[in-house]
């Protein structure tokens, strides 16, 4: 009987799973005791050993920090266009300056540099002790060329070299192909590096601080481009930490490099970031990490004076600002006092504080707190819906806008409520019924850059803490990334003016005077600037999370 | 083996290539039709466009679909799936299968336990007919049956990562046993394993419910219930027959949703595996990826309803082998 | 599980020849079914009726009266954005009917009843090509294939629509939805229809033995005669079955996919979308209802039609007659 010999084969099947499933329960309960959720029944099992490397979550070893990460999407300095990596790159690698928490450029492997009178040519003087992590060989000037060259260099297939190095003479060229090295690029001996820019800038060094710039060895790396070639799973760096094991998906372990040039030198044993899970602010409650972010549901918890987070609890700046963007190219949007009514029919106050319990800051103007150039006396822009009401009838009447549409990222997901409330205080205080529409992040992306839009909501995160980051990138006419199309020659020229001018004092007022043209102008109503709001557990001492990727994590020490 | 099996067997693996050349055509052609592409999303805000479009021509992104296809199809003929851009660099191969490793995992086990909880239940459940105990369990599986995991999981959650503090609210961690990776043994594995478990067997026992239910109105069961055979076995003797048949279908429907099925639990508890992978990948146009995932899942698809076709063969020898399934 | 596959519950070949109004005398007798089709008439008649039932619109929103607790203002109480979380149930309901309607009668219906008839009764090559189509449609992991087409087609669709906006005047297509609607839910009919073209399939296989089709052909009747008023009544009952099943499936589907981003698109209210803005988990801990309210109208919702199928099957079974 056939049908009897199958019954009889599932029927043991299934006995013996069941049997592995008790055991397992078995296992789960002996080996699972306690509290420390992340532990896992390797101790407990006889039948197996537990790798001898013991890096799955459950043991913790003395100076290790445990973080919830992002999953970044590669980790090769030269390729990265994302904050979720660049985290990571900055600190396995390091490039010849970096940002201290003070968000002040300090030398990293670079020891000091001159600047020549004009202000085009850096020469850079490299410390002698500088080893990547494998300790072969001490870091020359040689490898920096190299590491840069190749970040520009078509081949390699960077979407950034171009946007943070096409100031040094000949990357533009070396970048199409028509030359064989970046001119602007001069080894004068191994510890000295020269480096040439076609005009003066006041932010060149700090765009030296972005990854694209960083020393990478070329023993390693080879010839592998963005696209192809895996070496990142053992970078050989030469920032503050070395990798130990990169689990695509679910893990990354770095360790301290004990060679580490700078002080204070890292003092942790070990960085597990965890990068895949469910909430971290619950892995948090249940000491799985040490450190998260708060987020609007449970920050009200975490205020609780009598609770026992309330301690645990860390604000910062971040330098950022969202914003909603108006098509100043076209009309109705390209009169400026119906962008001043939208805008003055905005109860930022109310948004910031009752809307997103304190999380964020109501904006002002462009530049957020906290970066150089802030400007503390700008005027609050109030929330005056007569006045709005007034600009509106001045502008055309409420009729202009029929129908108007505003863009935003993320297609299918529910719009932020921060946008829906903004649209629906629009059609309160001024009777005008705006629709969202929703698209995927990339082809929102072009649309805004293709001017295919009527409003849209984004916000913009620092690459660099200076009011030219900001300013010139997001408003000067003939920028690349100014998506609202605003076009003021005073702007311009007070912009252009401000790149060229050495004294900072005077820069950062002529940025100032700019800021306040735009905002009169109104090109974006800035809504708020994001603020950071985490937990850190009372036995991690130094943990900053920093308002723009800055190596933050040698600054760190444990004490259980 | 019946002479007519082993052709049936031969021409549907023949079969197998055509289906998984069309399946990844039009997958490719789907990903490569996207108004945006990888390169320009992962560009990211600043980069210029003349940067992008000429990384796109170097990538071969700007040639006609079917040139890429036949490229593509070419290197994965020689073996090679391509590379990833969600993780850049990496060889697509080497991205999916730890996750859909891991996938298999706990899917495994709940398939396991689904049928082990759910077959016992079921034939007790129509054993107890006309007690209170048969609605009630039957009440208590259909409310289970009826909750998508969609809604089950954050209630799971809430309930053991927050209220009791007993669960890590998601993830997935992995320790070496014996040379394997195997997450099984760690309290990560519990929430999926359960929240997966729970409507499968409510749909496995109400199924064999009723299976059991019609084999105890057949006159032979009556009849043999009448010689005063004891009623436990003849259902197993004669119920396993009649209902073996469906449940192997249903098995292998289970087993080919697999990759469907873990988009949703993957994503609501940040398991790393296959599904999140796909949800990731279509998201960052990642073409290799997605196209190597969707060909790989095919294949496993029509392996199993392949192996389903000969199990009732096995299981039943009348059944003519051509359109069994049906 | 695996939602979009129609429930691949396999049915005994036996031509099933009660007359539904006998069907439905029986099924009201039970006090189960009458108490199913009570919750499936509530929730559905709601969301029909939703325009003149629900006491507020699906997007009025008060913000200073977020989170409020249930009162005799709010019965439900309110969600993030102050809104009316009873009104917005309502209105998913009737997202929930129009999009399982839609689904039904494209998916299963025609493709499904006429590929399978059309493969059963015809036999032979027809048969082989359809079934073979059946097997490669079936062998895609459907979410995935429905997720990528969402992803790369709906842009262009919606471009699309825009433009006939542009055209005609009507500046509603895009905002209502009904671009993703058709997307979504054509999508799932292509590839939804081999579960029940199988069914029938069968079904008409074991039919074309019965003497009563046999003496029919034997007497000259025609191929639409025979397939419209011999077979497709002998089916009914099994696709009454079929389709009570999947209309619970359906509602659970449209969870998932506006989970995922491709249902249906907000602001339009839908349970889907009701349950991903409340799913997070510390959106649980903090503000039970937002995920309480949707859960309870699927799970009942589903569980009413699980119960209705349940009671169909038992009424309709042979050991009942």
């Amino acid at each position: 009987m056939e049908t009897r010999r199958l019954v009889l084969t599932l029927t043991s099947i299934f006995v013996v799973l069941i049997v592995l499933l008790g055991g397992l329960t078995v296992i789960l309960v002996a080996g699972g005791g306690g509290d420390d959720t992340g532990d896992t029944a390797g101790d407990g099992n006889g039948g197996g050993d537990p790798s001898g490397d013991a890096n799955d979550l459950g043991d913790r070893i003395e100076g290790e920090l445990r973080l919830f990460g992002p999953d970044p999407i590669t980790l090769d300095p030269a390729c990265a266009s994302d904050a979720g990596s660049a985290e990571y790159i900055v600190e396995i690698f390091s490039g010849l300056v970096s940002f201290d928490l003070d968000l002040k450029v300090i030398p990293d492997i670079a020891e000091d540099w001159e600047v020549s009178d004009d202000g085009t040519v850096y020469t850079f003087n490299l410390r002698g002790n500088v080893l990547f992590h494998d300790s072969s060989r001490p870091v020359s000037a040689a490898d920096f060329k190299f590491s840069m060259e190749r970040a520009l260099n078509p081949a390699t297939q960077s979407t950034v070299g171009e946007v943070y190095l096409d100031d040094l003479v000949g990357a533009a060229e070396f970048a199409d192909g028509d030359a064989d090295e970046v001119s602007g690029i001069k080894v004068i001996d191994p510890r000295t590096l020269e480096l040439t820019i076609a005009e003066p800038s006041a932010v060149f060094v700090e765009k030296l601080t972005y990854p694209t710039a960083y020393v990478v060895d070329e023993r390693e790396v080879g010839d592998s481009t963005c696209f192809e070639g895996n070496w990142t799973l053992t970078p050989n760096g030469t920032g503050p930490f070395k990798m130990e094991e990169w689990d695509l998906g679910r893990k990354i372990v770095l360790a301290a490099n004990p060679r580490f040039h700078l002080t204070p030198a890292p003092s942790l044993a070990r960085v597990t970031y965890i990068l895949s899970g469910g909430s971290s602010f619950v892995m948090y409650e249940n000491d799985e990490v040490d450190v998260t972010g708060i987020g609007i549901n449970n920050i009200e918890t975490v205020r609780d004076p009598n609770g026992d987070l309330n301690a645990d609890l860390r604000e910062g700046p971040s330098l950022d600002v969202f914003y909603i963007g108006f098509n100043a190219r076209e009309a109705p949007f390209d009169d400026a006092d119906l962008r001043n009514a939208l805008s003055l029919s905005i109860d930022r106050e109310f948004l910031a504080r009752e809307f997103l319990l304190d999380l964020v800051e109501p904006a002002k103007g462009i530049l957020p707190p906290g970066m150089d150039g802030y400007n503390e006396g700008l005027a609050d822009i109030p929330f005056d819906p007569e006045a709005a009401r007034g600009l509106l009838e001045q502008a055309g009447g409420a009729g202009l806008l029929d129908g108007a549409t505003i863009l935003t990222s993320g297609q299918g997901a529910t719009p932020s409520d921060i946008l829906q409330a903004v649209i629906a205080m629009w059609e309160q205080e001024l009777g005008i019924a705006v629709t969202i529409e929703q698209e995927d992040f990339g082809l929102f992306l072009r649309d805004i850059d293709d001017g295919n839009f009527e409003m849209f909501s984004l916000g913009w995160i620092a690459d660099y803490p200076d009011p030219q980051n900001f300013l010139d990138i997001k408003l000067h006419s003939e920028s690349l990334n100014n998506e609202s199309g605003y076009t003021n020659p005073a702007v311009d020229a007070l912009l252009d003016q401000a790149d060229g001018e050495v004294d900072e004092a005077a820069r950062l007022a002529l940025y100032q005077q700019a800021e306040e043209l735009i905002v009169d102008d109104m090109p974006w109503a800035p809504l708020y600037h994001g603020k950071a709001s985490y937990l850190v557990k009372p036995y991690v001492d130094g943990f900053v999370i920093p308002p723009f990727v800055i190596p933050n994590l040698r600054y760190v020490t444990i004490n259980r | 083996m019946p002479a007519g099996l082993a052709t049936y067997i031969l021409r549907r693996l023949l079969l197998l290539p055509v289906i998984l050349l069309i399946v990844s055509f039009v997958t490719f052609a789907l990903g490569r039709y996207a108004p945006v592409d990888y390169v320009e999303i992962q560009a990211g805000p600043r980069a210029q466009p003349e940067t992008i479009e000429r990384i796109r021509e170097e990538r071969g992104l700007n040639d006609p679909v079917p040139v890429q296809y036949v490229r593509y199809m070419g290197n994965v003929l020689t073996g090679d799936l391509g590379v990833s851009t969600r993780y850049q660099g990496f060889p697509v191969e080497d991205v999916i299968f730890p996750r859909m490793w891991i996938s298999l995992q706990y899917n495994a086990v709940v398939l396991v336990l689904t049928f082990a909880i759910g077959l016992p239940m079921g034939t007790w459940a129509a054993m107890r007919r006309g007690t209170w105990q048969d609605p009630l369990s039957i009440g208590v599986l259909l409310v289970f049956a009826s909750a998508p995991v969609l809604i089950s999981i954050p209630l799971l959650q809430w309930l053991f990562a927050v209220k009791l503090g007993v669960l890590p609210s998601g993830g997935w961690s992995e320790a070496e046993y014996l040379g394997v990776e195997l997450g099984l043994f760690s309290k990560h594995a519990v929430l999926p394993i359960l929240a997966l478990t729970l409507p499968g067997v409510a749909g496995i026992a109400r199924y064999m419910r009723g299976q059991v239910l019609e084999v105890l109105d057949q006159d032979f069961v009556r009849t043999a219930n009448a010689k005063g055979l004891q009623a436990g076995v003849v259902v197993t003797r004669h119920v396993a027959r009649n209902a073996l048949l469906p449940i192997v279908t249903i098995l292998g429907f289970e087993l080919a949703a697999l990759i469907g099925g873990s988009i949703f639990i993957e994503t609501l508890l940040g398991i790393p595996g296959i599904g999140l992978l796909a949800f990731e990948s279509i998201k960052s146009r990642d073409y290799d990826t997605i196209t190597a995932i969707v060909l790989v899942g095919s294949t496993i698809f029509v392996l199993t309803m392949l192996l389903i076709d000969i199990a009732y063969g096995f299981i039943d020898p009348r059944i003519r082998v051509e359109g069994s399934i049906s | 599980m695996s939602y979009a596959e129609t429930s691949p519950t396999p049915f005994e070949a036996e031509p099933l020849k009660n007359p539904s109004y006998r069907v439905l005398r029986r099924l009201l007798r039970r006090p189960v079914a009458v108490v199913a089709i009570l919750i499936i008439v509530v929730i559905y008649g709601a969301g029909v009726l939703a325009p003149w039932v629900a006491p507020y619109g699906f997007n009025e929103a008060d913000f200073r009266n977020r989170y409020a607790e249930p009162s005799l203002e709010h019965p439900l109480g309110t969600d993030n954005l102050g809104r009316d979380l009873l009104s917005r149930a309502i209105w998913s309901a009737q997202t929930t009917v129009i999009v399982s309607v839609a689904a039904v009668l494209t998916g299963g219906l025609f493709l499904g009843v006429t590929a399978g008839l059309a493969a059963g009764y015809a036999g032979g090559r027809t048969d082989s090509i359809i079934m073979r189509a059946a097997d490669t449609f079936a062998s895609v992991p459907t979410i995935l294939l429905v997720l990528i087409i969402t992803a790369t087609l709906l842009p262009r669709i919606v471009e699309l629509a825009r433009d006939v906006e542009d055209l005609t005047g009507f500046d509603w297509i895009v905002s209502s939805g009904m671009p993703s609607y058709f997307l979504v839910f054509g999508a799932l009919a292509i590839f939804g229809w081999t579960g029940i073209a199988r069914v029938v399939r069968s079904q008409v296989l074991a039919l074309r033995q019965e003497p009563f089709v046999i003496s029919a052909r034997a007497s000259g009747a025609g191929t639409p005669r025979l397939l419209f008023l011999h077979l497709l009544p002998n089916l009914t009952n099994l696709l009454l079955v079929s389709f009570t099943l999947s209309f619970g499936g359906l509602a659970t589907a449209e969870v998932g996919l506006t989970f995922l981003g491709i249902g249906v698109q907000p602001p339009h209210p839908s349970f889907g979308l009701m349950v991903s803005e409340g799913v997070g988990l510390s959106n649980v801990r903090e503000h039970t209802t937002l995920i309480l309210v949707p859960t309870a109208f699927i799970v009942m919702l589903v569980m009413s039609f699980n119960l209705l199928g349940d009671q169909l099957t038992d009424v309709l079974s042979p050991r009942h007659r």
